[in-house]
């Protein structure tokens, strides 16, 4: 399936700023199951210095700095992105307690091995309370695709979704605690949980795509960014669970970045020299290339 | 020093006097090894080896009472010095920790000692080398991805990223044991930014001082070389000759901050700190009073994760948002690179012996502690066999604050519910863990009092690159434990450190840090200032020139009380102003219950917690020198610290006015000290002018205020003659004006007279100089925001008449001033009064 995505984020300053330096991971990642077909960025006002490189987890990362004063800045992403579309047998998985030890023998070091989303991290630090709850789905030689099935499906039955609950900077024990928050607390639990238990478990930052209601159109900037985690799983490489739906990523995940939490894979970080507050706003369209076509069919009928 | 000359020879036992024998003896006598432990001095037989003797029978000439002051002395000069602060605003300081007596390393002892660590920073390197490039080791088997992963040291993005000179780590350091065969081990080692160093150098001036002739008999191996060489690697590693090399601090909060002022004037490099710093470009730059420099070479002693807030932690505010592109791109040489603190693993100890064969063809010179990495499955079995005979430690260096098990534990020592939850730990994720035999040390003579006592110790030894190679460093920093455990594990913060001394088998020729004659090009001012000093500098005259004034007041105070001189200032409403202004300043608590001017003097003079009475202005004057130790001569930090005492000393509260008076009087004695010294011991570059605005600007503000207060319109004669009391021109008054003391001629004193080194004008006259004299950042020819206020206040005083001189108009030159201070933070310090905060940008989930 073909998507094409448009990620626009608008900062409003209460005062005008006179410096700010970004760093951009706005372009989707190409992986063995989606690729990159184009990809753009535009920024207002015009950067005076934008560096096109690599992140430390294979991400794109355009690096700009502005230093014309500014009490508005705009950055908007388009890209289109192929994705497969794909089925996972859960019982046909290794038994999660050889995955483990797989993970520790990895001869890989770079991103794309397990060694890479092992440990804690600041956000996703281990905690006995998050090991024992994930340690309820992983009974010994549990299939690992299953055991962390069941783990995403507990978890999407015990926690609320609730955006004023948490904020960015929410720890995970306490969203874990009060079983509340959104897809970025969601996924951090449960890579806490899987990490305490010696599993190797990435934060992936994307899009999903979004149905409108039956009858009704869709509603341009009405979708979100998203959070999900992504669980090494042996012979079967990595593969995408999502709590916050009780999915697995199989065609409907568009993959931005993956790292070892938010931190890394953050899709605007970045430091200004503000005298005043801001404020920001984001708006996201994912429309699959089939409605597209099916618009433009719908125009022409007119 | 003729005594100590006399002992310089070469001495046999047999040569003692009778005296020095009977001590000798009975410190061999009474020293009492550890049952099955190595000792330096005594070999298994009990017999002292030679080296040591000839050390302890040079120690017994000195009688026990010189010394001690011998040592004393040389450790209260590196006090006084102030390079011994290890803890930055610690109410009571701790003293230098030095033993008296060094370790002793025969010749040839040494050489294997430093063949190993060279072979093992080689082998080092190149793990590193791999580990950031190739991978092949961990693509082979060899080392375990998930073994270099844990560490919050593994910096991925350096991987791929060609280091300048071609080296991850130029500098190198590692602690080392005598284990119980007698064999140096490698207990850890240090590969990120070593520590220590200049502790190294503090120890051996103390004992160089201390006993210069037994030092210079026994051939001991010099230190200089070793930084020589290590400078010019440094050096060798920017891409420009005459580079500006610096040292990047965590800053005066670190607990090695004076090791690392010391270290940064004794090789001549910039002292720094993140904010110092901007990234732009791919290059770095130093803040300085004339705009950006380049950054060339940054020896740093930030972990890797605190700098760069932009791609690393961002929580961090130790380091500069993009100086890890800047580093990528070659613009700046960071030494070591970010990253090479993933050896310090304790994970990769147990590969280290099979590497070196299978990277460097050999054995490990020197061998490690065993250490069994629980990630791999037979190792993590065996570990659980030996559970309870075993260290079992964290494999990796973890993010702060991830807690409990950060500190290896001898399990022998944990309870069982403590060994059921570390098993359990251990069984979730074993990758994080190592189990790691039990380390024995061996023990070295300390002496404690007049006794030579056996003390566990661990030595740290130094490698640096040089132009020539690997440069280890004759000497180190050596801790001994207090403690009579020998387990590595318990060596803790009681440690006491010892100078290390290296023996050569010729006499040593001494060197010291001169370059030869080509090395150096003339020159008479040492690089652009960079701005956060000039910030301190100029607050440290602030302070000091308002503690002189504050002084000035509680002089004042304890005259007015004195009977003998009844008729000076003796009026209440006088007193009251005195006091009045006291308040203002907060000196004295307006709350506090009416005393008697004594009290009100010991107050202002004593009272800690009032946050502009003397002693608390001198502690922030003490404190902003800190920050700056490596810009300011020992005279005058001992100076400063003296002042402290001279206020502090709980004996010295005076009980009667006499003595306040004579307490302040002999605090401003110090205070002039201080100013003399700065007029004629600093050179007259940007430094100096900043200390002396600084001055000056709190001068001129108070001369203003004191004229407010004690020259209002309806002054009396007792406030006028107060006056000239404080700002010191009774003298010149009376000479000038034989009349008897009237209004316009005080004021005209205080504030018009170009002459008088104590009024406004004058003041304003030296500010407009130091300005003048100042790098400008305009280009163009026009003047710059302080001079643009200075120069109308400097023509309104010049062209005043002292008969039209208000209070109002000295209340405007007062307020002009202030805002003059906020104009000089502005264009010169990181952080002026307007200055924008930086912030992060928002983000969403």
């Amino acid at each position: 399936m073909i998507y094409t995505i448009g990620h626009k984020t608008t900062y409003s300053y209460e005062k005008p700023v006179g410096f700010a330096r970004c760093v951009l991971r706005l372009t989707p990642a190409s992986t063995p199951t989606q690729r990159l077909l184009d990809s753009s960025t535009a920024v207002s006002p015009a950067p005076a210095g934008l560096v096109i490189g690599r992140g430390a987890f294979g991400e794109e990362t355009r690096t700009l700095v502005i230093d014309q004063s500014h009490d508005r800045l705009v950055i908007e992403a388009r890209s289109r992105v192929d994705v497969d579309t794909r089925t996972i047998d859960p019982a046909g998985s290794a038994p999660w307690e050889d995955v483990r030890i797989a993970a520790l023998e990895s001869r890989l070091l770079t991103e794309a091995g397990p060694a890479a989303y092992l440990y804690p991290t600041r956000r996703t630090p281990t905690a006995a309370m998050i090991t024992d709850y994930a340690r309820i789905s992983f009974q010994p030689r549990r299939p690992i695709v299953d055991a962390a099935r069941d783990l995403m499906t507990r978890m999407h039955a015990e926690f609320t979704y609730d955006p004023e609950a948490t904020n960015v900077a929410t720890p995970a024990i306490e969203a874990f605690e009060a079983r509340h928050g959104v897809c970025q607390d969601f996924a951090h639990i449960m890579i806490a949980g899987l990490r305490g238990l010696g599993l190797s478990a990435a934060y992936v930052s994307g899009y999903l795509r979004t149905n409108p209601p039956p009858g009704r159109p869709r509603l341009a900037g009405a979708d979100a960014t998203h959070a999900w985690v992504s669980v090494w799983c042996g012979a079967n490489g990595w593969i995408g669970f999502d709590p916050t739906n009780a999915v697995l990523a199989l065609g409907d995940h568009i993959i931005l970045a993956i790292g070892r939490d938010y931190s890394d894979v953050a899709p605007i970080d970045g430091i200004i020299l503000a005298p005043g507050g801001q404020h920001i706003k984001v708006e996201v369209d994912v429309v699959p290339e089939t409605e597209l076509v099916a618009a433009a069919l719908l125009l022409s009928d007119a | 020093m003729a005594a100590d000359a006399a002992r310089a020879a070469p001495r046999q036992q047999g040569d003692l006097g009778p005296e020095a024998a009977a001590r000798l003896s009975a410190w061999l006598r009474d020293y009492r090894t550890l049952p099955g432990v190595p000792d330096e001095l005594f070999d298994v037989m009990r017999r002292p080896r030679a080296d040591w003797l000839n050390l302890l029978a040079g120690f017994a000439e000195y009688p026990e009472t010189e010394s001690r002051s011998r040592f004393a002395a040389a450790t209260r000069h590196i006090r006084d010095t102030g390079v011994s602060y290890r803890v930055y605003g610690e109410e009571t300081e701790r003293s230098w920790p030095l033993n008296p007596l060094p370790l002793i390393l025969g010749h040839r002892e040494w050489a294997q000692i430093a063949a190993g660590v060279e072979q093992r920073a080689t082998l080092i390197e190149a793990i590193l080398q791999d580990i950031y490039g190739p991978a092949k080791l961990i693509e082979s088997g060899a080392l375990p991805a998930a073994a270099v992963t844990g560490s919050i040291d593994f910096i991925r993005a350096m991987r791929g990223v060609a280091p300048p000179g071609g080296r991850h780590m130029p500098l190198y350091a590692v602690d080392l044991g005598r284990g119980p065969d007698g064999r140096w081990w490698v207990l850890d080692d240090r590969t990120q930014a070593p520590s220590g160093a200049g502790y190294a150098l503090e120890n051996r001036l103390v004992l160089s001082r201390a006993y210069p002739a037994l030092y210079n008999s026994m051939n001991v191996q010099r230190l200089a070389p070793f930084f020589d060489g290590m400078r010019k690697g440094l050096v060798a590693s920017a891409d420009r000759s005459d580079p500006r090399v610096c040292l990047l601090t965590p800053g005066p909060f670190s607990e090695t901050y004076f090791e690392q002022a010391h270290l940064a004037r004794y090789l001549g490099f910039l002292l720094v700190q993140g904010a110092d710093l901007v990234a732009r470009d791919g290059r770095v730059y130093v803040r300085t009073i004339a705009g950006l420099k380049r950054a060339d070479v940054i020896l740093r002693r930030v972990d890797a994760d605190y700098l760069d807030p932009l791609e690393l932690n961002g929580s961090s505010h130790l380091g500069t948002p993009g100086i890890l592109e800047a580093i990528r791109t070659g613009g700046v040489a960071m030494v070591n690179m970010p990253g090479t603190g993933v050896i310090e693993s304790r994970a990769l100890l147990g590969f280290l012996p099979k590497l070196c064969r299978q990277i460097l063809g050999e054995s490990l010179k020197l061998p490690n502690v065993a250490t069994w990495w629980c990630g791999q499955p037979a190792e993590h079995e065996r570990v659980d066999r030996e559970f309870d005979n075993l260290v079992i430690g964290p494999a990796f260096n973890t993010y702060a604050g991830s807690g409990e098990k950060s500190r290896p534990r001898l399990i022998a020592d944990l309870s069982s519910a403590e060994r059921a939850t570390l098993r359990a730990r251990l069984n979730d994720r074993p990758g994080d863990y190592v189990g790691q035999e039990v380390v024995r040390l061996s023990t070295m003579p300390v002496l404690r009092g007049d006794r030579l006592e056996a003390a566990p110790f661990v030595l740290r030894v130094y490698a640096a690159w040089t132009p020539e190679g690997f440069r280890i460093m004759p000497g180190g920093f050596c801790r001994t434990s207090e403690i009579k455990d020998v387990r590595a594990i318990s060596m803790d913060a009681s440690a006491r450190t010892a100078d290390v001394w290296v023996l050569d088998d010729k006499p040593t020729e001494s060197t010291t840090l001169l370059a030869s004659k080509d090395d150096v090009k003339v020159r008479r001012i040492l690089g652009h200032l960079p701005s956060r000093a000039a910030d301190n500098l100029f607050w440290l005259g602030r302070y000091i020139e308002r503690a002189e004034a504050t002084l000035r007041l509680a002089r004042s105070l304890c005259t007015s009380l004195m009977v003998s001189d009844s008729a000076i200032h003796s009026s209440g409403e006088t007193l009251e102003g005195l006091q009045q202004l006291l308040i203002e300043w907060g000196a004295l608590d307006k709350d506090a219950p009416a005393g008697s001017s004594l009290e009100a003097a010991r107050c202002t003079v004593r009272d800690q917690d009032a946050h502009g009475s003397v002693i608390y202005l001198v502690r922030a004057a003490r404190r902003t020198a800190a920050s700056m130790r490596e810009r300011l001569s020992a005279d005058f930090w001992a100076l400063l610290l003296n002042l402290e005492t001279e206020l502090t000393d709980a004996h010295r509260a005076p009980q009667s006015e006499a003595e306040a008076l004579e307490q302040v009087e002999s605090a401003l004695q110090i205070l002039a000290a201080l100013s003399g010294l700065s007029q004629e011991n600093m050179n007259r570059v940007a430094g100096w002018r900043f200390l002396d605005m600084g001055r000056r600007l709190e001068r001129g503000i108070n001369a203003c205020r004191m004229a407010r207060t004690f020259a209002h319109d309806d002054a009396t004669t007792d406030d006028l003659d107060l006056l000239l009391d404080l700002i010191d021109s009774q003298i010149s008054y009376r000479a000038r004006y034989l009349v008897g003391i009237a209004m316009i001629p005080v004021r005209d004193m205080v504030v018009l007279d170009c002459f008088n080194t104590r009024s406004l004008a004058f003041q304003v006259e030296t500010i407009k100089h130091h300005l003048k004299a100042l790098p400008t950042l305009q280009d163009d020819g026009m003047i710059e925001e302080p001079l643009r206020l200075l120069l109308p206040l400097s023509t309104d005083i010049e062209t005043t008449e002292a008969s039209y001189l208000t209070i109002e108009k000295i209340r405007l030159f007062e307020k002009t001033l202030m805002y003059l201070s906020g104009a000089i933070a502005d264009r010169y310090f990181l952080q002026g009064a307007t200055a924008v905060p930086t912030i992060k940008l928002a983000s969403m989930g």
